[in-house]
């Protein structure tokens, strides 16, 4: 049982943050459906930087993982540049934006992967090798039945993704920004009349949920791969915008949706193991949060709470 | 004298692609007075007010504010000299509260553990509660947009305007989505606003509500400025033949009418909207050949889901439909048109025409299906054409490329022209117009109940559904009061009063089988926050206490028109902003 929760809340907690990205971007009023791209391109930034900060360090040092960490979060939200351009500059339709940030972060990481391997490491290797991060134990707090499971085996880049989501739901709700940026995604015009430049505030969240899934993809690389490869792209980035449409657009409710979604996968894997299933029955347990996604989706499709100006180009000039 | 204008806008002209909007006109508005703009739709009223509220710049002509020339670059820089704009289109985030909306910009901030700075939404909703009691707007600054009716919105916007200190104040057609009740209480705010030394232009195509507040009026036709009347030394009459520029009549001429065999009997009908509440309760009446039978009530009383269950958009519950003496209850839409029945919708834009058709398209929409439109399964292009070029001379429907024009690109009243045409042609036994002539100025409007009577003299069967009073005594031979989803009375047109109809419309005058007043009010509420709001519960809370309110403040017939007053604002709430997308221009 506390495998489950281990597990589940790990795959969980990076998928939290990006849908928090997501939420982010929607409710400034812009389709984002490029996490998938974002936090592949995220993870190759980071990936990279830390292959390179490896050499700089001992083994054991924790400081490559931290930098890539970092390099993830402003890759990824230098990648989302391109969706801004392609959203703000160019008013391209959003949806199509986003498939093309997709198509292009794997194709581009890809080759870029191999390029660099190449030309610095002399290697023919279509990946960076990460290690897996270490992981701790709270003392005393883990000796709690069941609810000890969270403070058991824990990465740090869970610790990490539970204050930035933190201060995320904090400034979405708290402050002048937040609200202008929720308000986009209902009535531009609102935010515009109230002497605020609605493309200015959007830039801002695509950059922000550019970041925040650049930090979920590299989580994901530090855990489930322990490298950075085209492997990256097994579409957790669209499972998290289901989770934030689970959600409704909100932040509480979608850690939820995410949680289900973790323990499912955990579970699953539970399952396989107690009854000794071959290890083939592994990659059908891979499907589980995907078929729930589904029956999720037969319940919640009613319930629509989603911005109502999503997708919305705004236009000043347009009455 | 200069200083004496508090706004002076001197030889404006501004110049959009194949028109002229403003022809050298000069206006200048004293401090503290109501200044109204007149003039038909596309006369250029709203052009010149954006121009003073900075959104478009002239081409030629300078502007004056307090005595000093400014040039206005932007709605930010027409706020920072104290200009505030209410538009036609509420500029509001539909899931914030009231005092989200209005100090969304500039808002107080606290900083929490001594250096983050955050909303101050406390303080923000005291201060409006504070503005809103100064000028006396009802409005409680916790309520979410979404859950207040148009009347309410509209002051919120004007509260926008008050806590950026606006001096000047600019209506667009601000009692364009109001019921009769609500422009009253509008008339009264604005009144106080002068009173409290602010500056209002009033930019209105009617000319009533001009008579009653405004000191000035500016009237304006295709661009150019006729004239500056003085108001209280002018009549209404003078006032309209200038802005139509013609001899206009207030009364349309009508021969008596000449009833024939029946052509839509319906009995016993019950209809229940998608929330499952009756709306429609055992309605039954009759059309006749050459009659126009109007059902007058306030907005929401279930006169439009009359209409729209007779023309098949609605499910029927129970009751009959009988037209031309076959059961039409359970056809479909199309088998019904088929059967001749015309149907000119309330809401234009989303049932009346594809807006991203072409006018040819559009005006085939009902028989595109049939010869010489579709042959063998084929479109056949030209006989669009030809239809097409015949109704828009027939029906003098206005666009900027004729057969070929994107039905979205025409202004409001020729959309409405087009509809009107195209369903005339069907040469329909029966003819359902709902709010024929909302939204439309002067001339159009008389031209419509011109081309409804005529269609009456030609033996068509005529189901007028109106929320103006006017409409209804000027066009109907037959009336028929609707509250609360039931007819309260049936009667010739001449035998009841304009009064008469009024208080059968507020449910003052109760059918002869009711009894309990009190329960039934009560009831029309729910129904009101229900069909409206389409949010179940959201809007039951609200008209809940709406009635609260009510019950202390309001007694006899003053509480209850209160009452209808805000079940008809809560029905515009969704259509109002569509309806004036092709408004103007």
């Amino acid at each position: 049982m506390n495998g489950i929760l281990i597990d589940g809340l790990s795959f969980a907690l990076p998928l939290f943050i990006m849908a928090i990205g997501g939420i982010y971007c929607e409710k400034s009023g812009v389709t984002m459906l490029a996490v998938e791209g974002l936090q592949g391109f995220g993870a190759f930034v980071g990936a990279f930087a830390a292959v390179l900060a490896a050499g700089g360090f001992s083994g054991s040092s924790q400081v490559p993982f931290y930098i890539a960490i970092l390099c993830a979060a402003v890759g990824g939200g230098l990648f989302a540049l391109l969706h801004a351009l392609l959203c703000l500059r160019f008013q391209a339709n959003q949806v199509i934006s986003g498939v093309v940030v997709n198509i292009m972060a794997m194709a581009l990481t890809a080759y870029l992967t191999k390029l660099l391997n190449r030309l610095l490491f002399g290697a023919t290797s279509d990946k960076f090798v990460l290690t897996v991060s270490y992981r701790f134990t709270v003392p005393g707090l883990s000796r709690i039945p069941l609810l000890g499971a969270v403070f058991t085996n824990v990465y740090p880049f869970e610790v990490i993704i539970v204050a930035v989501a933190f201060v995320a739901w904090f400034v979405m709700y708290k402050t002048r920004f937040g609200m202008h940026l929720r308000a986009c995604g209902d009535n531009p015009h609102a935010v515009d009349a109230a002497g605020r430049q609605v493309n200015r505030i959007r830039l801002a969240a695509i950059v922000i949920c550019g970041a925040l899934s650049g930090l979920g993809g590299i989580c994901f690389a530090y855990s489930i791969s322990a490298n950075f490869s085209a492997s990256i792209y097994v579409g957790y980035g669209y499972l998290a915008i289901a989770a934030l449409i689970f959600g409704n657009w909100r932040i509480l409710p979608t850690l939820g949706a995410c949680l289900l979604f973790g323990f499912a996968r955990s579970g699953g894997y539970k399952l396989v193991q107690v009854l000794q299933m071959p290890s083939s029955y592994q990659d059908l347990v891979m499907i589980l949060p995907y078929v729930l996604t589904l029956l999720l989706l037969v319940f919640f499709s009613k319930q629509n709470g989603s911005p109502r100006a999503l997708g919305e180009i705004y236009d000043k000039g347009a009455r | 004298m200069g200083e004496e204008y508090i706004v002076e806008m001197r030889h404006i002209t501004k110049r959009f692609p194949g028109i002229v909007a403003n022809d050298d006109v000069t206006i200048q508005i004293r401090k503290g007075e109501i200044y109204a703009l007149l003039g038909e739709n596309g006369a250029g009223k709203s052009t010149l007010m954006s121009m003073l509220f900075g959104m478009y710049e002239p081409d030629e002509g300078e502007i004056l504010i307090r005595g000093e020339k400014v040039k206005i670059e932007s709605p930010n820089h027409a706020t920072r000299l104290n200009i505030g704009m209410v538009h036609q289109h509420f500029k509001l985030v539909s899931n914030y509260t009231v005092a989200e909306n209005i100090v969304m910009g500039m808002e107080p901030v606290k900083k929490v553990l001594g250096c983050i700075p955050v909303v101050d939404i406390k303080k923000a909703n005291s201060d409006i509660r504070a503005l809103s009691e100064k000028y006396g707007l009802a409005v409680n600054p916790t309520d979410v947009i979404e859950n207040i009716n148009v009347s309410t919105q509209q002051r919120v916007e004007i509260l926008k305007m008050l806590y950026r200190e606006a001096e000047i104040l600019i209506f667009d057609e601000p009692t364009a989505v109001l019921t009769p009740q609500e422009i009253d209480f509008l008339l009264e705010i604005i009144k106080g606003l002068r009173e409290k030394g602010k500056t209002i232009i009033l930019i209105t195509h009617k000319l009533e509500e001009i008579k009653r507040i405004a000191d000035r009026c500016a009237i304006l036709n295709r661009g150019k400025l006729i004239d500056v009347l003085d108001v209280a030394e002018t009549s209404t009459r003078v006032m309209a033949n200038l802005m139509v520029g013609r001899e206009v009549s207030f009364e349309t001429e009508k021969k008596p009418a000449d009833f024939g065999k029946v052509v839509l009997d319906v009995s016993n009908l019950n209809v229940f909207n998608k929330q499952e509440f009756q709306v429609v309760k055992n309605v039954s009446f009759q059309v006749h050949e050459g009659e126009i039978l109007a059902i007058a009530g306030v907005a929401g009383n279930g006169q439009v889901e009359i209409a729209d269950a007779i023309a098949g958009l609605m499910p029927v519950r129970s009751g009959k439909i009988v037209l031309n003496g076959e059961d039409i209850t359970g056809a479909s839409i199309r088998e019904r048109t088929l059967k001749g029945i015309s149907y000119i919708p309330e809401d234009r834009q989303n049932y009346g025409v594809v807006m991203d058709f072409t006018l040819s398209e559009n005006l085939a929409l009902k028989n595109y299906f049939k010869e010489p439109f579709c042959r063998k399964g084929m479109l056949d292009n030209r006989a669009f054409e030809e239809n097409s070029r015949r109704l828009i001379e027939k029906y003098d429907i206005r666009s900027g490329q004729g057969s070929g024009t994107v039905v979205r690109s025409m202004s409001g009243g020729n959309q409405q022209k087009a509809i009107v045409g195209r369903e005339i042609e069907l040469a329909s036994p029966l003819m359902i117009f709902v709010q024929p002539t909302r939204g439309l100025d002067i001339g159009a409007i008389e031209n419509i109940h011109r081309q409804m009577i005529a269609e009456r003299d030609r033996g068509r069967a005529i189901l007028l559904i109106s929320l103006e009073l006017d409409e209804i005594m000027n066009c109907a031979d037959t009336i028929a009061v609707i509250y609360n989803g039931e007819l309260q009375k049936i009667a010739s047109a001449g035998s009841l009063t304009t009064n008469q109809v009024g208080e059968f419309m507020m449910g003052v005058r109760q059918k002869e089988t009711e009894k309990s007043t009190a329960g039934k009010s009560e009831a029309g509420k729910e129904a009101a926050g229900k069909s409206a709001t389409g949010k179940g519960t959201a809007g039951k809370s609200e008209a809940g206490k709406e009635a609260a309110g009510r019950s202390v403040t309001g007694k006899g017939t003053a509480g209850k028109s209160e009452t209808g007053k805000e079940a008809a604002g809560k029905k515009v709430t969704g259509k109002g902003a569509e309806e004036k997308g092709g408004g103007e221009e």
